[in-house]
């Protein structure tokens, strides 16, 4: 019955989203504010509706009831509770109905927390994000229902793909479907206000803690999917430039751009159409991924017109909502008044290349993505385009936004003083410098580029922890004077601060364990000693040992230092015999210095296997913690810049609470 | 239950739209509010940052000229557009009310599967125990056979592949039948079985190797109806579509009567014929009068000989079970429905042989009055309800 009370709550939902697409947009241009309203109650309802269905199929998920096809192919009894109920978005289905449950979550998220938004805006905006929520709805309940049945059930289920058994990756999908399907609601922002024919500084001001909520989630969801490929994969690589990645890439790098020009938007009343115009292609975006990513297109273009009817009506929707949103945007965006006028050395101008350098490096992105599968179509030729070409094309790129990004908070509004800033930085660039030259002595060389980018990253470290100095006066004014100032910014300058040295210190891992990583495979028998990076690392053997669902060859390795033992690794080679497939569990001894990383896979032939010898992967990675570290700051960041007072102001009934002069936190 | 569930539902559903209606009404916010609203915290928060000394005096200055001009061409932009309040369009959401519920109702009605009970694994204990059973009875036949120093009976390695071949391990089931398909007392069934596991196993394929159990299966005995239907899918599947298309028709013409391997036929050449242009045949083509209602299959009949009472009761249970969710699917075939219905009675569920023959009944409500089906259901239908 469970099952079957989902499925029609997905059928009322859609009935509901159909009335809200229509209904306060009529009101919105009518004037009736009962109609406008009515958005309100329906996008909660929307909300309840479509958790009540992913209720429903999570419980079907958790006692494993085999009538439902989804649990059937997704799922099996002896499966570990937690990745039984990772199940549930673990299909496409299943990952389709939690897409929908995130964007009517954005939708009712606005409806509460919107009551400073203007009711027109608020109705139009509510009706675009129905616009969406129908879309997807009537593409589950036509060609994907995660409710179908069958009876009799068979005996037990078909397993999760064991590489997905894991809890990186059990939280990976539904923070990074938070992030892509969060900006539906800033896309749904867009285009409310090109019906409207207007955006001004209050526009700007809704748009931002949904745009940071949604980038925020990203950030964490790639960051996650990124951490699991590398402990999971066995190859020591946090990121492939595969065309998985680079789909969720892509709205991140325009969703920087946005929040951004958002607030050029806010704070000038400048950028209004190119505003506009990010927000729909960072929406567009997050559709392309999931386009790619569910149409089966990935796996080859071929695969994709097997199985036709969902890659169309999935295509369909792509066009209808990237088409129709940019044609309104040709129409509507002339129409925009002219901003603030600013020079060419000024903030706007700053973030200005910005937007222009994110631009570009996604424009790159998605042709490094798309090229191959635009050539296997037309000329059934199979090429991949991997990290060379992204290395070539897309970190130059980024090199000078991150000098910019050094220099970019020091820059006034309207006009800024070029010599006056050098001033302020100058002992800043010099110590970078400094600091590179040590670096290269005590490298004893290296990759020009490699050292390159070690000093823009110090540089911007640096940069921004002398602008948050500058700001709270640090040692120019007593400390606790500092420590008064520091408490009186605005959460949102701290946010800023947090997040750029938090993209520096991302960027010591990305450089350190890309281009000083020591890597050694080779074959090892009982008694093989390896010498990597100063450890000294002893294969003592590999033993069998059951799982709950598996049943795993793991292997000892003690590690040494200058003849003192370190710590003793066991990396495994699991196998599940139910799903008939293995997976490699990596054994890293984690430092901020570095990882010493180790992964076994099967001998490379029966003679070898006989002679007890295994293919043994051993990598040694610099800093490659301080990803994870810089990207921790990175969220933190947005957090705390969402949490700045003034986001949550613009209704004249809260403009009631007096500012005190005390101010508190902010 | 089910039911209930559904209306608490969609009342709530009705509920969200009619919320309007039924609340008491805020004053608007409209634009004209909003912005200076902003521009003035705009104004405010400078000042603060002047306060606290973030900014300079001539920065705070010039911020907040700019603010003011802001606030200036916003006033300018006229008055605030008109909004009605109150009653006006609560006929729209009235209706928009009841369509809620009616598009839902009106698609689960058609996709809902509302028969289907949920089913936990913790619940399925019973289940697994007989299929446990099953499996213990067929280990124990295998270990027999395989003990027995002239190889085992023919017979109970066929028994024992068409077991492995229900419960759908058809690898095993394969090397059930190729123990007898290599003995001299082989006999046509036993390859179109052979050939049958060996197509499952491939998942509809016909491997050469599936070919050739086929072949043998014809050359024992032309008119065995396995061989042939695989025979024409294995033309079809070479490419040869014409003239796999003419061997079930062939073979068709040949019957005297109805049988039941005549549906597989007419419906593989249908498919087949579809794409070759050809026009469609049907079974009354071939069988005017479908005899009796023919229940199970000789084969199914020959293994449930060998059941004990109550398994054989369960055999046939399930068989029946097969056959009721395949026309769930499938509701247009007429003489899937009698079958059912003839099952039902046999089983001596009165009241599900009547559903089944009354959907026969109405099936036939097309066909012309002279159809001999219609004295059939007429007459079971009579001895039912009595």
């Amino acid at each position: 019955m469970i099952p079957e009370i989902g499925h029609f709550a997905l059928a009322l939902a859609l009935a509901l989203a159909i009335i809200q697409s229509i209904i306060p947009l009529l009101g919105a241009n009518k004037g009736r504010l009962l109609w406008m309203q009515s958005a309100r109650a329906t996008s909660i309802g929307q909300l309840a509706l479509v958790t009540v269905a992913f209720a429903a199929l999570m419980r079907s998920f958790v006692i494993s009831d085999f009538t439902v096809v989804n649990v059937v192919e997704n799922s099996h009894s002896l499966k570990p509770m937690l990745y039984k109920i990772a199940g549930t978005w673990g299909s496409h289905e299943g990952s389709l109905l939690l897409w929908v449950l995130i964007l009517t979550l954005f939708g009712a998220g606005v409806s509460v927390f919107g009551s400073n938004i203007a009711e027109a805006l608020k109705a139009r905006t509510l009706a675009v994000q129905a616009w969406i929520s129908t879309g997807f709805l009537s593409f589950m309940l036509l060609t994907s229902n995660p409710f179908d049945r069958m009876f009799p059930p068979p005996e037990d289920g078909n397993d999760l793909n064991p590489l997905l058994q894991d809890v990186g990756l059990a939280l990976h999908p539904p923070f990074l479907y938070l992030g892509y399907v969060g900006f539906s609601i800033v896309f749904s922002f867009a285009v409310a206000a090109l019906l409207e024919g207007r955006v001004d500084a209050a526009w700007a001001r809704w748009v931002r803690p949904w745009t940071l909520a949604a980038w925020m989630c990203l950030t964490a969801g790639i960051v996650l999917g990124s951490w699991w490929a590398y402990y999971e994969l066995g190859w020591g690589g946090w990121w492939f430039w595969d065309p998985v990645e680079n789909v969720s890439f892509m709205p991140w790098l325009l969703g920087t751009a946005l929040l951004h020009s958002a607030i050029v938007t806010e704070k000038r009343d400048a950028f209004k159409s190119w505003t506009i115009l990010l927000a729909i292609l960072t929406f567009s975006l997050s559709l392309l991924g999931t386009f790619v990513v569910r149409s089966g297109l990935l796996t080859s273009v071929h695969a994709f017109a097997v199985d036709p009817e969902r890659g169309l009506y999935i295509l369909f929707l792509l066009a209808l909502s990237i088409g129709g949103s940019l044609a309104l945007y040709a129409w509507r965006a002339p129409m925009m008044e002219a901003g603030g006028v600013f020079k060419p050395i000024s903030r706007e101008a700053g973030l200005l290349v910005n937007n222009l350098i994110l631009g570009v490096a996604t424009g790159t992105v998605l042709f490094g993505t798309l090229y191959p599968l635009f050539l296997e179509a037309v000329a059934d030729d199979k090429i991949s385009v991997g990290a060379p070409f992204f290395n070539a094309t897309f970190v130059p790129m980024m090199l000078p936004l991150v000098l910019l990004m050094g220099v970019g908070p020091f820059l006034s509004w309207k006009r800024a003083d070029l010599p006056g800033v050098w001033q302020r930085v100058r002992f800043v660039a010099i110590l970078s410098i400094v600091a590179t030259l040590v670096n290269w002595y005590l490298q004893e060389g290296g990759p020009l580029l490699a050292h390159l980018s070690i000093l823009l990253a110090i540089w911007l470290f640096l940069a921004t922890l002398r602008e948050w100095a500058m700001r709270i006066r640090l040692f120019d004014v007593p400390l606790s004077d500092s420590w008064h100032r520091a408490r009186n910014l605005p959460r949102a300058a701290h946010g800023m601060t947090m997040a750029h040295a938090g993209l520096a210190v991302a960027m010591f891992g990305f450089i350190g364990s890309s281009a000083w990583k020591v890597e050694e495979v080779v074959f090892v028998a009982p008694g093989t000693t390896i010498e990597i990076a100063g450890f000294e690392v002893d294969f003592d053997g590999v033993e069998r040992v059951r799982g709950p669902n598996y049943f795993a060859d793991r292997g000892t390795l003690s590690v040494m230092k200058g003849g003192n033992p370190v710590t003793t690794l066991y990396p495994e080679r699991r196998y599940y015999p139910i799903a008939e497939s293995s997976t490699t569990e990596s054994a890293i001894r984690s430092t901020l210095a570095g990882d010493l990383y180790a992964s076994i896979a099967e001998p490379a032939s029966e003679d070898a296997e006989l002679s007890g010898a295994w293919t043994l992967r051993i990598l040694y990675e610099p800093l490659v913690n301080f990803i994870w570290l810089g990207s921790a700051m990175l969220i933190l960041g947005g957090g705390l810049s969402m949490s700045d007072r003034r986001l949550r102001i613009g209704a004249p009934k809260r403009k009631s609470v007096p500012a005190t002069t005390t101010a508190p936190a902010e | 239950m089910i039911i209930a569930w559904m209306g608490l539902l969609a009342a709530i559903s009705v509920g969200f739209v009619i919320w309007p209606l039924v609340r008491k009404n805020n004053k608007p916010l409209v634009i004209e509010d909003t912005t200076p609203a902003v521009l003035v915290d705009q104004l405010d928060e400078v000042q603060r940052d002047l306060d606290r000394n973030l900014i300079s005096k001539t920065e705070a200055n010039a911020a907040q000229l700019e603010i003011k001009r802001r606030m200036l061409t916003a006033a300018r932009r006229g008055a605030p557009g008109r909004i009605a309040d109150g009653g006006t369009g609560r006929g729209l959401l009235w209706s928009s009310a009841l369509f809620v519920p009616a598009a839902a109702i009106a698609y689960y009605a058609l996709m809902g599967s509302p028969e289907i009970s949920s089913l936990a694994y913790a619940d399925r204990q019973a289940e697994r125990a007989e299929r446990q059973k099953i499996v213990e009875i067929t280990d124990k036949l295998y270990a027999r056979l395989t003990s027995e120093p002239d190889g085992g009976a023919s017979e109970g390695w066929m028994l024992l592949g068409q077991t492995y071949y229900r419960m759908g391990d058809f690898d095993r089931a394969v090397e059930a039948f190729e123990t007898v398909a290599e003995r001299a007392d082989a006999t046509s069934a036993t390859y179109s079985m052979l050939a049958e596991a060996l197509v499952s196993a491939e998942q509809g394929i016909v491997t050469p190797k599936a070919e050739t159990a086929i072949d043998r299966a014809v050359v024992l005995d032309p008119s065995n109806p396995a061989g042939i239907f695989y025979k024409s899918l294995a033309l079809s599947q070479r490419g040869e579509e014409p003239a796999a298309h003419d061997l079930l028709v062939s073979q068709l013409d040949t019957a005297d009567g109805f049988a039941p391997w005549m549906e597989a036929f007419v419906a593989q050449a249908n498919s087949i014929g579809e794409k070759l242009g050809r026009d469609r045949v049907s079974l009354t083509d071939y069988a005017p009068v479908v005899a009796d209602a023919p229940g199970p299959t000789e084969e199914d009949v020959a293994a449930a000989e060998e059941m004990s009472g109550q398994d054989r009761a369960e055999f046939i249970r399930s068989m029946v079970g097969r056959l009721a969710t395949r026309l769930q699917n499938a509701p247009d075939d007429l003489d899937g429905w009698l079958r059912l219905g003839n099952a039902y009675t046999v089983l001596g569920e009165t009241d599900q042989a009547i559903e089944a023959l009354k959907m026969a009944e109405k099936l036939l409500a097309s066909l012309s009055s002279d159809d001999p089906r219609h004295k059939l259901v007429d007459q079971a239908l009579s001895e039912l309800q009595e």
